[in-house]
């Protein structure tokens, strides 16, 4: 009961006060509209494509393709093998992953036919591949893709990416999310925390507090676990305008930069990034109860934040980071982070970093409410 | 109504009892300098003894840095003697204190309110932080906010209230729990005339509803007001303890801490 009136006050004070709530919305909002303006002004605007597209086989899905790609208000030429320049579909795919066209579909014999019952008894199959390295090459197979997947079934339908560009995608997101992704969250987390906990012990309003019979775990707690909650808003608007904007500002589509990532992999980060929320939220409790004032707090913990800038840079940018990195809070969730947005993810790895963090937190907890029992901490001069 | 009842009828007349309470300090450099000693500790309450009885109230006496907050600190729990104990109502201050912060109201200027909230939110929280059920929260709120006029400000954020009615919801906060004794620190410090009538009517109506008050004070007036017993600090040592009458013989009580003062400390005043 008393921890849950501890709790009931921080989420009073956090969403009684407006200007509070827009200061941990506000940083994911302008991230989002910063990287995307800066994506644009290098990328440049909408473009006017004119595709060159190999076809081996032949289906009247090429004239609703052709018909889609002019509504946008681009050109396509469909050009039929064997044609000159690419006599076999091999020849075409060099194309495509030369840049020189910008997909190939191929369609097996009676495509059509087989579609309307009238064929033979094998199942048709559509196949497209594109060159994600490429804009318009993606863009080409993020219109024909929907068509062929909408088109009248049944058929087996295969999309592949003969660039490496999935792999440069993920390699981009990998190195810049993670430590994207700490930064924010340790300043949700750090704008919240100082003014609760280093705030309250400078106005005296936190004594008050310690003088009734809650225990120090409890206070302890009623500080760590709102402030976490209020900091993974502020941790999730971040992360939503990095997510959203990150392929604006590398110059590709968003298909291409969160595809193969999938849907465990977003579990995997949400679940590393609520781990970490709550393991920072209490280091910076420890250092604000460690600290006399909030100004003094301040300093600490941007000491505090540059030693985790280290730690993700290191995991960002080192490679060869061996699994003892597990063992180390924060460099282990922004190593699975890695790992989770460079494909290579392992699902133990990711939980273990998870279980260590919450371990970790609970340990910071503990120290919080040794501290509040201090009177050298609390009332010392 | 307010409860008169105390839930430590087994513990006699005595609801405060302080034996040899010792507490010392580590001095910084700085402070060394200060203080202009060289050594590294400073001893700020030596060997204190005394009881509060119930019902009463007990006036700790002395000037800045006798180590009247000091004790009542160790009182309260917020910091334990280096040696010594305390006990209230019973309890241990060293043992159980948290059996003792259920039985104290401590009021002090450095304990603060969150200005962000209402008196009404506070009262809630702080009787949730006792322990207290809503029905029972609600019916002392309604008795204590209409007897100190707090009602009409209810759902008024602190920052906005005046001194006065501040220093009142403190008070008012300080005993959501009933609590058999109240400790006060210097409660009429750095108050203009009057505030520091409502808290000294304040700790009238606590004495006339039997509550045990303790507090400390370097004002005679206020001791010769509403005290019972004193107990006069110099130095962290109890200098003379007993009801004003025993500790004054005759003598007002402003002579009889000068002369006492100026027995232990050797100096004119």
């Amino acid at each position: 009961m008393k921890l849950l009136a501890l709790m009931k006050k921080e989420f009073a004070r956090f969403f009684g006060d407006p200007r509070l709530l827009i200061t941990m919305i506000l940083p994911g909002v302008l991230i989002y509209l910063i990287y995307s303006l800066m994506g644009n002004a290098i990328f440049g605007g909408e473009e006017r494509y004119a595709f060159r597209v190999y076809v081996s086989g032949e289906s009247a899905v090429v004239d609703v393709i052709d018909g889609a790609v002019t509504q946008n208000g681009w050109t396509a030429e469909f050009v039929y093998l064997p044609a000159e320049g690419a006599q076999t579909a091999e020849e075409a795919l060099e194309q495509v992953q030369s840049g020189q066209a910008d997909a190939l579909l191929v369609f097996s014999e009676g495509f059509d036919e087989a579609i309307a019952g009238t064929g033979g008894d094998s199942v048709p199959t559509a196949g497209l591949t594109y060159n994600s390295e490429s804009d318009g090459s993606a863009a080409f197979a993020a219109l024909a893709g929907g068509i062929l997947e909408n088109y009248g079934r049944p058929f087996a339908f295969t999309v592949s990416d003969s660039a490496e560009s999935v792999d440069f995608a993920r390699s981009m997101m990998a190195g810049l999310l993670p430590f994207l992704i700490v930064i924010f969250v340790f300043s949700a987390c750090m704008s919240v925390t100082l003014e609760s906990v280093a705030g309250e012990k400078e106005r005296g309003t936190l004594a008050t507090v310690l003088v009734t019979s809650a225990r120090r775990t409890d206070i302890a707690l009623g500080k760590v676990l709102p402030l976490s909650c209020v900091s993974l808003i502020g941790a999730a608007s971040s992360f939503l305008g990095v997510i959203l904007s990150l392929p604006t500002l590398m110059g590709i589509s968003v298909d291409a930069a969160v595809a193969g990532v999938g849907a465990l992999g977003y579990v995997m980060l949400f679940l590393l990034i609520v781990s970490v929320v709550p393991l920072i939220v209490s280091a910076i409790a420890v250092v604000s109860t460690l600290s006399h004032t909030v100004k003094e707090a301040s300093g600490y913990t941007s000491v505090l934040m540059i030693l985790m800038m280290v730690l993700s840079i290191l995991a960002a940018f080192v490679s060869g980071i061996g699994d003892w990195a597990v063992a180390i809070p924060v460099l282990n969730a922004v190593v699975s982070m890695q790992s989770v947005l460079t494909g290579a993810m392992g699902v133990w790895q990711c939980l273990v970093s998870v279980g260590l963090n919450l371990v970790y937190t609970a340990l910071l907890v503990f120290a919080i409410a040794r501290l509040l029992s201090s009177e050298r901490v609390m009332f010392g001069k | 109504m307010l409860s008169t009842e105390t839930p430590f009828s087994d513990f006699g007349e005595e609801v405060v009892r302080a034996e040899n309470l010792r507490k010392t300090f580590t001095l910084s450099r700085k402070q060394q300098r200060l203080e202009r000693t060289d050594l590294p500790r400073k001893v700020a309450v030596d060997g204190l003894s005394f009881t509060a009885q119930r019902g009463e109230i007990y006036g700790l006496l002395g000037p800045n840095g006798a180590g009247k907050t000091t004790t009542l600190r160790m009182l309260s729990t917020l910091i334990r003697p280096d040696s010594g104990d305390a006990f209230v109502c019973g309890h241990s201050v060293v043992r159980e204190p948290q059996k003792v912060r259920d039985a104290i109201g401590f009021m002090t200027s450095d304990l603060k309110l969150e200005n962000f909230f209402t008196p009404s939110y506070l009262f809630d929280f702080f009787g949730a932080m006792h322990g207290l059920e809503k029905s029972a929260l609600a019916a002392r709120k309604r008795e204590l906010f209409g007897r100190f006029g707090i009602d009409r400000f209810a759902e008024v954020k602190v920052r906005d209230l005046s001194t006065g009615m501040l220093q009142k919801v403190s008070l008012v906060v300080s005993i959501v729990h009933d609590p058999a004794v109240v400790i006060f620190d210097e409660p009429t410090n750095g108050l203009d005339v009057l505030t520091a009538k409502v808290v000294t009517d304040f700790l009238a109506e606590l004495k006339a509803m039997g509550k045990s008050i303790l507090l400390s004070t370097h004002i005679f007036s206020l001791v010769e007001k509403l005290c019972d017993r004193v107990g006069i600090i110099i130095d962290g040592k109890m200098a003379a303890d007993g009801t004003l009458a025993e500790v004054c013989a005759g003598d007002s009580l402003e002579d009889t801490f000068f002369a006492i003062y100026r027995g232990i400390k050797g100096v004119t005043v």
